[in-house]
């Protein structure tokens, strides 16, 4: 059990609809792999499933060779929801450590994490007065408190400066380095660059699931995103 | 165990840096004072019978305003507004983390969604012990104060009186609090929660015992609805006349119904919790 993420013929049903459509793939650990694909596809979906917070209709997925969801595996996923879920009636600060606490961590790791997204200066400020982009980090921060063995991010730089993301990023790929795995939605694809291993939905269904070199060469194209459109198009005729 | 241990302490760190959990109990403690020692004690001052203090003569003013009646002066304020403050604290605590879309993550991160709210009810409980608690320290003050200032002696009530009132204390505030946090889990915001609760509270519960009293028959349901109930729980220890207290049932069954309430809101509420999609 090398993998971080198993996932077998998963099958996903939301609000009567087929929302993911069999899908299959592995995640390995110590990797930073990205999430990509057109809003609606299933990303958010796919993610749910992941974290074990989604009812799956068939097929199976297992966290760090646990079934998602189980106990077992509380400590060591982190989920950063795609739209932030923090208090914002309390500081930057305050809700980290309540997010430590959750864990049986202290303020040490909680002002850590913090300092990790850049935020150090407005620990003390209330999130429901801080920026857009500065709640989306509070939200990480969160999400990065302690050691975690996963990280699942439901597009974690959305409305954040380049300068910020290039931190972020290293940030992310310093973490793989140390063994933490990453699951990293996205829709910008300077992003999907970074990564290393892809993984391309199209309504609810794996498009590919390769590296970027790989899929620039699939498509004939040097440039990610129009290695992206013309996969999409492609294989949304033949489907 | 050490799984709701870090639940309840993060829940407690969420409460206590939230101002709003002061502000309710400042509110609270501010209207036990105003009314149970400020106003008798003007009242008392310019020769009682005032239409706000019942027509009580000075007497009988100074005599509720002693250390020996403290039980009857922690509780009588609690049926009323008391209880609804803390029916507020309940369903904002809980509401709110559906408001602010936190207990999606919350659920994920700790050992299980039974856990995390478990935690959540355990770090109320402590908020609710401490301001029952803080209640009766304020209140054994200012009547401390009161004696002395009127050079009345100084007679505590026998420590059974004190305990009963403390535990009816904790039990009325405990039971509104869970009826705000059922209502915060089933409104899933905590402002919807609080409006619905403020309506039963303040006015359905009443129109129904108004009702009854027309109909006839349906006071056996009507005696027994939660607001009424803790009525009669603090009524048993005296203080009737003040808004809210009543003397329908004895302090035990009182006592019981409450108990009964607040466990089956609790049920209700972890069944909720447990059994929904976190949206
Ligand atoms: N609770 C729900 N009930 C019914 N349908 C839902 C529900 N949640 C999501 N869906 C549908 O499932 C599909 C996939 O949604 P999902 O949130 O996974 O997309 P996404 O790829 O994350 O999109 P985006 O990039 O916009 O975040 C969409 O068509 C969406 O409308
Ligand atoms: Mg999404």
């Amino acid at each position: 059990m090398d993998d971080a993420v198993h996932v077998q013929d998963l099958l996903v049903d939301r609000g009567g609809h087929p929302v993911l459509r069999g899908i299959s793939f592995t995640v390995p650990r110590g990797s930073v792999t990205g999430l990509l694909g057109p809003s609606g596809c299933g990303k958010t979906t796919l993610i749910r499933a992941v974290v074990g917070v989604q009812v799956v209709r068939a097929g199976s997925v297992r966290v760090l060779g646990e079934p998602a969801g189980s106990r077992a595996l509380r400590r060591s996923v982190r989920y950063m929801t795609q739209a932030p879920s923090i208090y914002g009636d309390l500081s930057v600060a305050e809700n980290a450590r309540y997010f430590a606490r959750l864990i049986g961590l202290g303020p040490a790791e909680a002002a850590h994490a913090v300092e990790q997204v850049g935020l150090a200066d407005a620990a003390d400020q209330l999130v429901g007065t801080l920026s857009g982009g500065q709640r989306t980090r509070t939200s990480l921060a969160c999400a990065l408190v302690g050691r975690p063995e996963l990280l699942v991010l439901d597009e974690p730089t959305v409305g954040l400066d380049p300068v910020l993301r290039e931190e972020l990023w290293t940030t992310f790929h310093r973490m793989a380095a140390d063994g933490v795995t990453l699951l990293v939605s996205s829709h910008v694809m300077d992003e999907a660059g970074r990564c290393d291993q892809l993984l391309l939905m199209r309504e609810g269904a794996l498009l590919a699931d390769a590296t970027p070199t790989q899929i620039r060469q699939r498509a004939g194209s040097d440039d990610l995103e129009q290695a992206f459109l013309r996969l999409i198009r492609t294989q949304g005729l033949a489907a | 165990m050490t799984a709701l241990f870090a639940s309840t302490r993060a829940e407690l760190l969420r409460l206590t840096k939230w101002r709003v959990t002061w502000l309710l109990i400042a509110v609270w403690l501010t209207l036990n004072v105003t009314f149970v020692y400020v106003i008798p004690y003007l009242s008392y001052r310019t020769g009682g019978g005032g239409e706000i203090t019942d027509g009580q003569s000075p007497e009988s003013l100074l005599a509720d305003m002693m250390p020996t009646t403290l039980a009857q002066s922690l509780t009588q304020g609690m049926p009323l507004f008391g209880g609804a403050i803390m029916l507020i604290l309940g369903a904002i605590t809980v509401g709110s983390g559906f408001g602010w879309g936190t207990w999606k993550t919350v659920f994920v991160q700790s050992a299980s969604r039974s856990t995390a709210f478990l935690g959540t009810l355990v770090a109320l409980a402590v908020v609710v012990v401490g301001t029952v608690v803080t209640t009766l320290a304020v209140d054994a003050g200012l009547s401390v104060l009161v004696a002395v200032t009127e050079a009345q002696p100084i007679d505590w009530p026998p420590a059974t009186d004190l305990a009963a009132g403390v535990g009816s204390g904790i039990l009325i505030f405990g039971m509104w609090t869970a009826a705000g946090v059922l209502l915060g889990t089933v409104a899933r915001s905590p402002a919807l929660a609080v409006g619905l609760g403020l309506v039963w509270a303040m006015a359905l519960e009443n129109l129904l015992a108004a009702a009854a009293n027309l109909l006839g028959g349906l006071e056996p349901i009507t005696d027994v609805l939660p607001g009424r109930t803790a009525g009669s729980l603090a009524g048993s220890f005296g203080g009737g006349g003040t808004p809210g207290v009543l003397t329908i049932l004895g302090g035990g069954t009182a006592g019981l119904v409450l108990a009964a309430y607040l466990l089956a809101f609790v049920v209700i509420s972890l069944t909720l919790i447990r059994r929904r999609d976190v949206v």
